[in-house]
């Protein structure tokens, strides 16, 4: 639109108001409320449903990794035939159809981004075929655990895991068979541990446990609930575990590691040079 | 407010293969009672199989359901579907110009190394190929011409049987964008009667 155009429009109070500050200043409010995830866009979709009084409100968003993606109003499963109506196709779909395109594009750009930083977020921090911690999540952990040992004598046990045959079921089965059982192993490992214990992927077939305020001897338990959560899936998977103790041991994490590691592979009866 | 946790249940969720959506029923108390996964071009069953495993260390006690969605389209035409454009990207260091569109459910990405004129029609045309057309035209020509109301991008396209030139304009953000939208508006009636190819 020409400015002689919009300056006529204005003066006839017929210009059309696209421009709606309040929708941006809400989604700065989340922002910095929030860290930018899947619930910032349910929190967006709340802030469309109030302003325009909608009934209904799907976002569909499309990631390179998840695909298409849909997200309703009050977090209720997707209408099929409102995702076939659209087919998959990015945007905001209302009901009633009464949101400006330009407040559409901006919520689907932010929502886009938002859902991509989540993923970001949690792949940087997860293994991606077990989805526990990978390690550097784990280096963190053990950084903080060991620095808290030192300095209030908080007692934790660390728990290096090692699958024995992995080589033998990739060789003899196939990869396929091999990250079937990581995946189970991940699995197993995440039901067995306790809130605030840290389990992680730390190299191909090793794994790591930080069991928090345990002086070593819940270790015991800790094996028995992870074997517990194996069995069912009739799979059997040989492991060998060491373990070392803070800071009865070393309140140093390389020094930790390093005792856990010998005593993991003097029960594998290897000799590590 | 969800919940960090809750935000990440339902990340693993989406996850999945074939999950495009997540459902999820609350109880009085905040927790969650019931997930529900609507899932395509995957065995429901195999999904709800996994979805239970992921439930079960987030919530243990909610139960999860999988709708099937793996329908056809209701016609193989499609006179009421439209291609979207979904996302156009330059690379400055690399000059390549990357075209994202939609159609029905599938995406479609064309890259090109022509820059952002030529390049944004090329890649067009080669993610209309990939979404599953079948694009018997040749580029000719893409011209971005000065007006009053700033710089529009004119696409040509050729046929490769001699029915004639398509032509289609467009002005968008930039270069790249308003050649890849002439690209499309060029192909526009062509598209709306043409038959999808299986991906």
């Amino acid at each position: 639109m020409r400015v002689d155009e919009r300056d006529v429009a204005e003066a006839n109070g017929s210009l059309e108001h696209v421009y709606e500050p309040w929708l941006f200043l809400r989604m700065l409010d989340e922002l910095a409320a929030t860290d930018l995830g899947i619930g910032f866009v349910y929190s967006v979709l709340d802030v469309l449903a109030e302003r325009y009084d909608l009934t209904d409100a799907t976002i569909v968003l499309h990631d390179e990794s998840l695909g298409t993606q849909a997200f309703r109003l009050g977090r209720r499963q997707v209408d099929p035939d409102t995702l076939e109506a659209v087919g998959g196709t990015p945007g905001v779909y209302a009901e009633p159809d009464v949101v400006p395109e330009v407040v559409r594009d901006a919520v689907r750009s932010v929502c886009q981004l938002s859902l991509s930083l989540h993923l970001a977020r949690y792949s940087a921090a997860h293994d991606a075929l077990t989805n526990i911690s990978n390690r550097r999540t784990f280096d963190a952990a053990l950084q903080t655990a060991a620095v808290q040992s030192s300095r209030y004598g908080w007692a934790f046990t660390l728990v290096i895991a090692d699958l024995n045959e992995l080589k033998s079921i990739n060789d003899n089965s196939g990869h396929a068979a091999g990250d079937d059982v990581l995946r189970l192993f991940g699995f197993a490992l995440r039901r067995s541990v306790r809130a605030g214990d840290t389990a992680a992927r730390i190299g191909g077939d090793e794994f790591a446990v930080i069991l928090a305020n345990a002086d070593g001897s819940e270790v015991e338990s800790f094996l028995d609930r992870l074997r517990t959560t194996l069995v069912p899936s009739g799979i059997v998977i040989s492991f060998s575990v060491g373990t070392a103790t803070a800071p009865r041991e070393s309140t140093d994490p390389a020094e930790l590691y390093r005792i856990a590691d010998a005593r993991l592979y003097e029960k594998k009866g290897m000799i590590k040079r | 407010m969800m919940t960090p946790s809750e935000e990440d249940f339902e990340l693993e969720l989406r996850s999945l293969p074939g999950v495009l959506s997540v459902g999820v029923d609350h109880l009085d108390n905040g927790e969650v009672d019931a997930v529900t996964l609507f899932v395509r071009g995957q065995d429901p069953e195999s999904v709800r199989h996994v979805a239970l495993q992921v439930a079960s260390l987030y919530y243990p006690t909610a139960a999860v359901t999988v709708e099937d969605a793996n329908r056809a389209p209701s016609s193989r035409h499609a006179p009421d579907g439209r291609v979207a454009l979904v996302r156009t990207d330059f690379n400055v260091h690399e000059g390549v110009s990357e075209v994202e569109l939609s159609f029905a459910g599938r995406i479609g990405v064309g890259r090109s190394g022509s820059g952002a004129l030529i390049g944004g029609a090329e890649a067009t045309l080669s993610a209309l190929r990939e979404v599953g057309y079948e694009i018997p035209f040749f580029l000719v020509a893409v011209n971005s011409i000065a007006t009053v109301r700033g710089w529009p991008v004119i696409v040509t396209l050729r046929s490769l049987s001699d029915e004639g030139d398509r032509i289609g304009i467009a002005q968008s953000n930039g270069d790249l964008e308003s050649a890849a939208r002439a690209t499309l508006d060029a192909l526009n009636r062509y598209l709306s009667t043409l038959e999808l190819n299986d991906a």
